[in-house]
């Protein structure tokens, strides 16, 4: 195992294990137990990164962001990456005017500017849940990879390989799953990784603008949109989930860049 | 004459370019009218330069691609009017040895899943008996069954077309198109690959189809050997005859280029480039290079036909 997975997986497995743990070892991330003397503390023993303004302990609060941020990043990618093999596979795999169409669909929706679908979708799907917004982000994030998986199965499909799989009378069905899929799938899951990143970003900033998962369910976007009006009393409300953030997009671009080496020896 | 086992008749195939949106561009000639047969037991060799449509002929006979014009017959069957499953039953019948052994194999297979991938794909052997039929047919390609389990990039460019002769031999076929089977390889080892496909011809009664780009590699091996240059056949014979007494100038100076110890013959070098084939010329194709000294203006304007004396044919005007 190389430094940049182990790395990655010691970080990316610290907020995982803080996701999972957090409900045992911090208190209720929405209750407001004291709430003219508790507000604002600064990070103690009782209360490991303090209290905000409505007096409910920070840690607990990251802890259930973690696991509503991680949870809806990971859903996200999940969702892209299946959309994104299915429609490249077609879309590298068909010939002719069908297959000319999807590839043209697929740029088309690479140029739009995703943050600007996002808000439309997000207006048109109402009141979200986690599960909704997974859906929605995934449903924005394919085309990137669809548009990789197409390449892939492009190149993949003149090979001397596939050649000879067909000249022996392998169905084109059994061509894709036997010799395409797999090698289309190696540069599908680097960019998977990869966009785990991209897709806690996304979420923590349509949060932070009021258009994620509604307060006062915790995530890390919204702590850091409360945490703006006491940046210099409690400066903890705000570095507390950045630094959050941080190592998540860290911890995945980590494990990205591992699985490429590993996967596609030669990229860099 | 026995029945052919293959017939190729007036076999064209042109590559258009240009799709939904771009400006079609002129369509590449790649074969345009190839005629031949191939008897039971018998090798074909096709020989010509690079873009001669050589590797274009195989790959339509194999229908890798399809015909734009022309017949294949193969056992008696136009393959033309099989449906897609009976083409893939007929494979079986026919295989393809390529010329890249890098890219010829999987690299994520073993290479016993790539030997037993017709296998399976025919249901010519049971589950349980596969890797036993692997491992007889790696020993009659001269590979260890122990390879079995190993992946391509552990073995040598010999030993990987070894390992591709093995996958096509697996659904017992009849007739191999060889694409430049030993090109890629060094030569001691072109040898052994060379001997082992004489030694499995005589063995199974293969048939072969064997393209090269080198006529001293061909006519170690074929019967017949035909010449093509730029989508036709300048002239098909038995092998012996047509490297001794070659009848088509491009035939000759091809010839003349293969090193002979005993004969010092005199090199013909042949000047300038074949001409585009997207854009045919109305005369011989080979008229813009050829140093025959009766060449005139029929060569320029008058496309020669094939025509064949005691199994020897020549497309040239002035062939004596």
């Amino acid at each position: 195992m190389t430094g940049t997975l182990r790395a990655g997986l010691v970080l990316g497995g610290g907020l995982v294990l803080l996701a999972i743990v957090g409900p045992w070892i911090a208190p209720d991330p929405l209750a407001q137990p004291d709430l003219i003397t508790g507000t604002l503390q600064s990070p103690s023993a009782t209360h490991w990164f303090g209290t905000d303004q409505y007096s409910r302990d920070v840690f607990a609060r990251l802890a259930a962001g973690a696991r509503a941020s991680l949870g809806i990043a990971v859903g996200a990618v999940v969702v892209a990456t299946l959309l994104g093999t299915l429609v490249g596979l077609i879309a590298g795999g068909a010939r002719g005017a069908a297959a000319e169409a999807l590839r043209r669909a697929i740029d088309l929706l690479l140029g739009l500017p995703r943050l600007v679908v996002l808000l439309v979708l997000l207006a048109a799907v109402g009141p979200l849940t986690p599960l909704s917004l997974a859906l929605v982000l995934g449903a924005t994030g394919w085309p990137a990879i669809a548009r990789l998986v197409r390449g892939e199965t492009l190149r993949l499909r003149e090979t001397g390989f596939v050649g000879a799989a067909r000249a022996l009378g392998a169905s084109p069905l059994r061509i894709l799953r036997r010799d395409i899929l797999p090698g289309a799938m190696a540069p599908a899951l680097v960019a998977a990784t990869l966009g785990i990143a991209d897709a806690i970003l996304l979420e923590a900033g349509l949060s932070f603008i009021g258009l994620g998962i509604q307060p006062p369910a915790p995530t890390w976007g919204g702590m850091i949109l409360e945490a703006r009006d006491h940046i210099a009393s409690a400066p903890w409300l705000l570095l507390a989930p950045g630094l959050a953030l941080v190592v998540a997009t860290t911890a995945a671009t980590l494990i990205g860049d591992a699985l490429r080496h590993r996967l596609l020896p030669g990229t860099r | 004459m026995s029945t052919p086992l293959l017939e190729v008749e007036g076999l064209v195939k042109h590559f258009a370019s240009g799709g939904v949106l771009r400006r079609a561009a002129p369509a590449v000639r790649a074969v345009d009218g190839v005629t031949f047969t191939i008897a039971p037991g018998e090798t074909l060799g096709l020989v010509g330069e690079s873009g001669s449509g050589k590797t274009t002929v195989g790959r339509t006979i194999l229908r890798l691609e399809t015909p734009t014009a022309g017949i294949v017959r193969f056992e008696g069957v136009d393959l033309s009017t099989l449906t897609a499953p009976a083409l893939r039953a007929m494979r079986r019948r026919m295989q393809l040895v390529a010329q890249d052994p890098f890219g010829s194999l999987n690299p994520r297979h073993t290479i016993e899943a790539s030997i037993a991938e017709g296998l399976l794909i025919h249901q010519i052997t049971e589950r349980v008996a596969l890797r036993e039929r692997v491992a007889a047919l790696l020993q009659e390609v001269g590979l260890d069954a122990s390879y079995a389990s190993r992946y391509p990039h552990e073995f040598s460019g010999g030993q990987r077309q070894r390992i591709g002769i093995a996958r096509a031999l697996a659904v017992e076929p009849r007739f191999l198109v060889c694409d430049e089977p030993v090109s890629a390889l060094d030569v001691s080892v072109q040898a052994q690959v060379l001997n082992l496909l004489m030694d499995l011809r005589e063995q199974r009664g293969l048939s072969y189809l064997f393209i090269a780009h080198d006529l001293a590699v061909v006519r170690q091996v074929a019967h017949r050997i035909a010449v093509m240059y730029l989508g036709t056949i300048v002239e098909i014979g038995p092998a012996r005859t047509l490297i001794a007494t070659p009848r088509h100038p491009y035939t000759q100076a091809l010839i003349s280029a293969i090193p002979d110890p005993a004969r010092r013959r005199q090199r013909i070098v042949l000047t300038g480039e074949p001409p585009s084939p997207t854009a045919p010329l109305p005369g011989c194709p080979f008229a813009p290079r050829c140093f025959h000294p009766a060449r005139d203006s029929r060569c320029t304007n008058e496309r020669p036909a094939l025509r064949s004396a005691d199994g020897h044919g020549v497309a040239c005007h002035y062939a004596e």
